[in-house]
Parts: structure tokens; sequence; C-alpha cells
């Protein structure tokens, strides 16, 4: 009974992990809060609509595309938007609103390409579940589990395992001394912002036959996957990976106890309370100022 | 010779408050005159924003919450009890000055943190607004809210709300640039650069912060009551995060730290905003583009452009 919507709030969880890992990662590396991850998610879930319904790519080849043409996207922003912006050594904050004018052309911007009305994904999923035992396994959140997990877990290896991912934590964690070391800044930078649009993009693949794709899910949704990150604790990757999936359990039974007018407003509640007592999250390391 | 200098500046202060004054004799139509009102009122909400963010360093993102709560605190007390529209003016902004003293607790909170628990704060406040119906009469709005009055004045026009949003944003920042350059100024500038330090100095930064906070919120709350008697109609999507940064857009175009940049930005992101509608669905995405150009200019934003230019040329 209980399991039910835990499964659903885990699997809506690492939809949020996904979009926080992006926030998480930039915030470590160039201490930015990138507002328009969430839109970046939101053309990663209409341009899966245009790959599987028109084009006829099945689902599960769409999403690698997505996440390239999302990594692509994220790598452009950075090369128009923010590189021009950072070299003039603005304040943070001149950044951080260039972000959201990114995010409101990019919004208004998928207005014009795929219409204001929400789409709904062709069917994708058969309405069968698969049952472990007594658990109820709906096919629809099977995906964000599994290819979400597997995300994660691969990306933890590639930070861990391979020298590009070593260099970025490198790179984030001392900038001077990792340039002496030999560590490209401006690469690792692009590296930084490459897989944070692929992790957006893959989130905006899996949320897409969750609820519908429209211009204006990145808002919502980026904002709660903000708000998961900052509950882990901002720019901590186990932070981002468990804030998302508690952030989403919350939500998920919040939705179930409380009078639908406030079960929004009651993860934020909690947020700020996780905050009150661990003023930099469950995983929270103290970022440069 | 400092005198001279001192005169001079007196009669240039002279010559903007006569032509600020003239102002309404001097414009084409009602309209524009409708839109400046509306610059005013967030002219004063900016202010307050300025004070938080640019002499204070504390970024938040919630301050719709303050802004809303002046503006329906002012519009229930009238249509509800039946309160003077004077009385419930003031009584705007310091229902949201005590709304900002609960949140105290929060300013333990730095950078990012306290960003984001602002803008949580932010959707907890909209959401009671809509959800109270009771009080707020929920997501339909409140109407029919009668305009300012002040004794015999009724300020129900478009023409005569002008100098009383005048008079506001006067006062605000005449308040805030002597704030501003006492020792409190001070603190909040310490503050600003290294909380460490700020400590080292006797300077006790929560209880500075705080107290700027209340008075960002007290601020944000008089500008409320004012929209709520400008417009005469609230509605609660009016109060959303989209406006908590719409006015810290408004304070880093106009040049973060400057009371003046408050006001020249919230005039500026207004009319943006109203002018770029004969655009219709491209409107937002010029807005957009202009938003990421203009981040470029730095700290001072369009407040500095004037002396960057002249640099340049002088140079070339």
């Amino acid at each position: 009974m209980i399991l039910d919507p835990l499964i659903g709030g885990i699997a809506m969880g690492c939809i949020y992990s996904l979009i926080a890992l992006g926030y998480n990662m930039l915030i470590r590396a160039m201490n930015l809060l990138h507002f328009a991850q969430g839109e970046v998610m939101m053309v990663g879930a209409l341009s899966g609509v245009t790959l599987v319904s028109a084009l006829h790519v099945p689902y599960l080849v769409a999403i690698p595309l997505i996440m390239v043409l999302c990594a692509a996207l994220s790598l452009a922003l950075d090369a128009f938007a923010y590189r021009p912006i950072r070299r003039r050594n603005v304040p943070v904050i001149n950044l951080i609103i260039a972000t959201l004018g990114v995010s409101i052309v990019l919004s208004n911007g998928a207005i014009l390409v795929w219409g204001a009305e929400p789409i709904r994904y062709p069917t994708i999923y058969g309405s069968g579940a698969l049952m472990l035992g007594p658990v109820r396994l709906p096919p629809q959140f099977l995906a964000p589990l599994l290819v979400g997990g597997g995300l994660m877990v691969a990306l933890q290896l590639f930070f861990t395992r391979s020298l590009v991912g070593i260099a970025m934590r490198a790179a984030a964690q001392d900038r001077e001394t990792a340039r002496l070391m030999g560590i490209d800044i401006d690469r690792t930078i692009q590296y930084t912002f490459a897989i944070s649009g692929a992790m957006g993009g893959a989130a905006g693949a899996l949320l897409g036959p969750i609820i519908f794709a429209s211009f204006n899910m990145g808002e919502v949704i980026g904002i709660k996957a903000f708000v998961a990150a900052t509950l882990g604790g901002l720019g901590s990757m186990p932070g981002a990976m468990v804030g998302g999936i508690v952030f989403g359990v919350i939500e998920t039974f919040a939705a179930l106890f409380i009078s639908s007018g406030y079960k929004d407003a009651l993860g934020y509640g909690v947020m700020i309370a996780i905050l009150l007592v661990a003023p930099s999250g469950l995983f929270g390391r103290r970022v440069r100022a | 010779m400092g005198g001279g200098e001192r005169g001079r500046r007196r009669l240039r202060g002279l010559a903007l408050a006569v032509l600020l004054l003239a102002l309404p004799w001097l414009l084409p139509q009602r309209y524009f005159l409708r839109v400046v009102d509306l610059g005013l009122v967030y002219a004063v909400l900016a202010l307050g924003l300025q004070l938080l963010v640019g002499s204070a360093g504390q970024l938040s993102l919630g301050h719709a919450a303050f802004y809303g709560t002046g503006a329906y605190t002012s519009a229930i007390l009238v249509r509800k009890l039946g309160l003077p529209v004077e009385l419930s003016f003031v009584a705007g902004g310091v229902v949201a000055a005590l709304l900002g003293l609960t949140l105290v607790p929060i300013l333990r909170l730095r950078g990012n943190e306290l960003a984001v628990a602002t803008l949580g704060f932010g959707v907890i406040v909209h959401a009671v607004i809509l959800n109270e119906e009771w009080l707020t009469e929920g997501p339909f709005g409140m109407m029919r809210i009668p305009p300012f009055q002040l004794g015999p004045l009724v300020f129900n026009t478009e023409f005569r709300f002008y100098f009383l949003g005048l008079a506001v944003v006067a006062g605000t920042y005449l308040a805030f640039r002597r704030l501003t350059r006492s020792r409190f100024g001070r603190a909040l500038e310490a503050i600003r650069q290294s909380e460490e330090a700020a400590v080292t100095s006797g300077i006790n930064p929560v209880l500075y912060k705080s107290k700027v906070f209340v008075i960002a919120a007290f601020t944000a709350g008089l500008a409320g009551a004012l929209f709520a008697h400008l417009n005469r109609y609230l509605n609660p999507n009016d109060f959303t995060l989209a406006e908590s940064i719409n006015v810290l857009i408004m304070i880093v175009v106009g040049g973060l730290r400057s009371l003046e940049g408050a006001i020249i930005g919230a005039m500026i992101i207004v009319f943006a905003s109203e002018y770029l509608r004969a655009f219709k669905e491209y409107r937002l995405i010029l807005f957009g583009v202009l938003l990421v150009l203009l981040m470029a200019l730095g700290a001072d934003g369009l407040r500095g452009l004037p002396s960057a230019l002249a640099r340049r040329l002088h140079r070339g």
C-alpha cells in the first residue's frame, strides 16, 4: 500500500536528481546558479516528442540522442551567452540574471517551435505493471528508476575513475593549483556544461511521458529540482542524488495527505526546516564564496 | 571650492525636483503616465531590495512575499474592516515588516542557501494568498479596492497618483541615502565584503542583517499598498517568484548598490515590459536577449554606461 507512492516518489526523485546534478556541477565548478537548467530539460522533453512521434525513433534510442542534443545546447549557451559575460569579470549575480534571461529566451523560443499547448507523448509503455513480490512497478516509473539510476552510477564512476572526471573535480576544488598541474580550466568548464546539459536532457526525456511536455515545464520542475539540490547540499554530487529522491518522496506523500492547495508549499517548508538545522544542506560543504 | 560644489549640487537637485513635479504636464498621453505611476511603485520596491542585496549583499528571491503582504493587508483592512486608507497603507508596511521579523532565524544562512530559503518562503506566502479565500478572495483576486486618500485629497487618477508615488519614492530615497551614509550603512558594507572580518570589528552580522531585512520588508509592504490602491485590483499571480526576480533584475540593470540605479532600473524594466508588447510573441525573447546583453555591463549596470563610454572616447 505505502510502497506504491514510495516507488512513484523515488521515480520522480530520480528525475529531480538528474536536474539537480546539473545545478550542483555548475555551482561546484564556477559557483553559478544556472536557472536555465530546467529549460534545457524542457527542450529535451519537447525534442523527444518530435523524435518519437514525428521521426518514429524508438524511445530508447531517442534518450541518448536527446542527451547529445542538450549537451550541445548547453555548450552553445556557454559559448554565446555566459562566456562573453564571464570574460568581463562581472559580479556573479550578473551571471545568474543572464541565466534567467537565457531561460526566458528558451521557453519563449519553444513556444515558437512547438506551440503553447502541452503535448502528449505517444504511448510508449504498456499498461501491465512489473510485479516484484508485493511491489507494483508501473512501467512509466521503471525507466526513470533504471535509466536515471544507471546515469547516476555512470557519472559517479566518471568522476572517480576517469582522468577527465578527476581533472574536473580538481579544477572545481582549486582552480589555480589545477592550472599549475596542467589542467585546461576552460576545457573542464565546457565539459561541465556538456555533462549538465546531457543530464538535463535525460531528465526531460524521462519526464515527458509522465507529465505532458510543454514550454513552461522547465520553470516548475527546474525550481523544484533546484530546491532538491539545496536540500542535499549545493555543490555536492551525492547531495544532488539524495536531495532529489528525498524531495520526490516528500512531494508524493504530501500530495496524499495534505489539502492540494498546500502540497507544493510543504516541500519548500521542509526544505527551510532542514536548512535551519543544517545550513548547508544534508551533504553540504561550504562552497567558496 | 567646496561651497561652490555644494551650491551647484543643490541647484541641480532643485532643477531635477522642478522637472519631476512638472512631468505630468509635459507627458503626451495618459497611458504613458500610467506606466510612469507603475514605475514609481516598483522604484519603492527596488529601493528596499537594493538596500538588502546591493548594500548588505544578501540575495533574496522572495521579495514578492512582502510586496504581496503589504498589498493584501492594505486592501483587506480597507475593504473588510473599513479602516481609513491612510492607516491601512501604513499597516501594509508594518505587517510586511512583522512577517520579515519571523524570518530572522533563516538569516543565519548565507549566499545561495539564503536565496533558496527566501524563494521557498515566497512560494509558501503565495500559496497562502491563493488558498485562504475567506481572507484574500483566492485565485479570482480582490476587486473594488478604493483609491488612496489623504483627508480630502483622493488620488484616483493617473495624474494625482503620480504625486503620491513621487512623494513616497523621494521619501524612501532620501531616508535610504541617509541610512547608507551612516554608521549603519558602513556596517552593511563591511558585512557584504566579509562577514568574518565584520565580526572582528565588533559588528554583529545577524543583528544588522535582521534590521536591513525588516527595513526592506517594510518598504516592500508600502510599495505593495501603493500598488493595491493604484491598480485597485489584486491577483495572487502578481506576487510570484517571477515578480521577485523582476525586482532583482531592476536593481542589477540599474546598477547594484546605487539607490539612483534602483529607481532608473525600475523605470527601464517597467517601460521595457510595456513597450516590447508591440513585438507580440517575440516580446519575451527580446526581453531575455536584452537582459543577457545588459548583464555584460558589469556591476554598475546602465548607470555606469555613460562614464564607460566617456572613458572609451577619451582613450580612442
